[in-house]
């Protein structure tokens, strides 16, 4: 039987970004033991944590998606050796900077669940959009996205004076 | 913003009598590795066209060596000409570097990028008491005033590694460190804040690319941000696309960045670009204990790993 759903007023987009490995194996686990978790999780598949680029997080965030999540397989456990410590290494690099250009860090979140750990899985995502959905849309990137560059102001005292004087 | 800074410090004269010694020391070992026939060129300065300026020039000629200089005006970091995105400078046998401690910095990374072979290069260090920064009057001496952002802060004012080190420190009056105090600014900032900072910097850049043009270590021959098949950063000067590039690109230049600010010298938008490298070679320091430049290293604090990396943010 399906738990009645609740409605909520914000359904946060979320992005994962997961090895194929371990996290892919342990989402499609939780699938299979028929275990619920929200649906606002968009899941994409990587080859291994190491090929996933900062720059996909960024366009992922200016394409519309509220909060990222990035998941691999625990160290010592990745399928190419160390893609993922390569991974956990740059990522904790590319934290920093986010965080001082001033994006808000509990948007983004790492993980590491291998394809035994559904129930990791599913409370690493239930906890995310929970956190996400209490934040409210992820507006900056956005914002961004929808400015039409010229940042001058284009109907200065000046200019308008220059246009009466036509 | 850092003109100001700049402008509230009371401007004392800085010693700059090494710079002649240095100009005769370059000029002497430039024409002695020509003629002897050590090396095929000598990459160093000339006196620009205008009175105060000076350019990057290359000599072979050991007749011409006598032109070469080095004054508060050398500004460029001549590492860049070393590297595979200056296809038109053609290489042929060994060639001669002037090169200034920041400057030797960039060719330690390359070396360790295996850009450049020690063997290959002749590097005539040269002692720098700073150079002018953005915004200084050319016929002005250098003072405290105007002496640039970066060199407040070096660390590096004789460099080490080279084949030769040409001229002797003056003592340099006390300087206060402008772009460590606006980091402080930055980081106690709350994340709101600092996005508004940010945004407001960005906004103004035209994407000319010139931070990556002049950058030693942005030699890749197709970059990233240039493609468009997948498109992974917007190239035309929109917000969200610049704010992707100025990301990108110090992600790219992390651990790797050697902090000559040449990219923010560039910049004709005087977006303050070297507050983000500084920013990732903090991080990279604070996290793994890596600075670079100090020598050749052949692996990067985000090329290699250890069992043992912080993982606190990781669930």
């Amino acid at each position: 039987m399906h738990e009645t759903k609740e409605k909520h007023d914000f359904e946060p987009k979320i992005v994962a970004f997961v090895c194929t490995w371990c996290t892919y194996a342990g989402a499609d686990l939780a699938g299979t033991s028929r275990l619920h978790y929200p649906s606002n999780v968009r899941v994409l598949k990587f080859p291994c944590t190491g090929r996933i680029d900062p720059v996909f997080i960024l366009r992922a965030f200016q394409r519309g998606a509220d909060g990222v999540l990035v998941s691999g397989c625990h160290p010592g456990d990745c399928h190419y050796m160390a893609g993922n410590l390569h991974a956990r290494r740059r990522f904790a690099a590319f934290r920093g900077l986010l965080d001082f250009v001033g994006v808000d860090l509990n948007r983004l979140q790492f993980s590491w669940v291998s394809a035994a750990e559904g129930g990791k899985w599913v409370e690493v995502v239930t906890d995310l959009t929970e956190r996400i959905r209490a934040m409210g849309p992820m507006e900056e990137f956005k914002a961004l996205e929808t400015e039409e560059c010229w940042s001058g102001e284009l109907n200065s005292p000046e200019l308008q004076e220059a246009y009466n004087n036509i | 913003m850092n003109s100001t800074a700049q402008k509230l410090e009371t401007s004392t004269p800085i010693d700059t009598s090494c710079y002649a010694d240095v100009t005769d020391a370059i000029r002497k070992e430039a024409a002695r590795i020509l003629a002897d026939g050590t090396v095929t060129a000598v990459v160093g300065y000339k006196a620009g066209r205008r009175a105060g300026t000076t350019m990057p020039a290359i000599v072979t000629d050991p007749a011409e060596a006598g032109g070469l200089i080095f004054s508060p005006a050398c500004v460029n970091n001549l590492a860049l000409y070393l590297t595979k995105a200056k296809k038109d400078v053609v290489k042929k046998g060994r060639i001669a570097i002037v090169a200034k401690g920041c400057d030797m910095r960039a060719l330690a990374g390359l070396m360790g990028e295996s850009q450049i072979k020690r063997e290959e290069i002749f590097i005539i260090g040269v002692v720098c008491a700073g150079v002018k920064g953005s915004g200084a009057v050319n016929s002005e001496p250098l003072t405290t005033g105007n002496l640039a952002r970066k060199c407040r802060e070096c660390t590096v004012r004789t460099p080490e590694g080279a084949d030769l080190v040409a001229g002797t420190m003056p003592s340099l009056p006390e300087l206060t460190p402008v772009e460590a105090l606006e980091m402080a600014r930055l980081e106690a900032m709350t994340p709101a804040e600092r996005w508004a900072f940010w945004k407001e910097q960005f906004s103004r850049c035209v994407r000319c690319m010139a931070c990556r043009q002049v950058c030693p270590f942005c030699y890749c021959e197709q970059c990233l941000c240039d493609k468009n098949r997948p498109q992974a950063v917007e190239s035309t000067p929109r917000p969200a696309g610049n704010m992707a590039w100025h990301i990108v690109r110090a992600m790219h230049l992390a651990g790797r960045c050697a902090g000559c600010a040449e990219c923010e010298r560039v910049c004709p938008m005087e977006i303050p670009l070297n507050l983000l490298n500084r920013k990732m070679a903090l991080e990279m320091k604070e996290l793994y204990g890596f600075e670079a430049g100090l020598a050749p290293q052949e692996k990067g604090p985000l090329s290699s790993y250890k069992e043992d990396d912080d993982q606190s943010f990781i669930k």
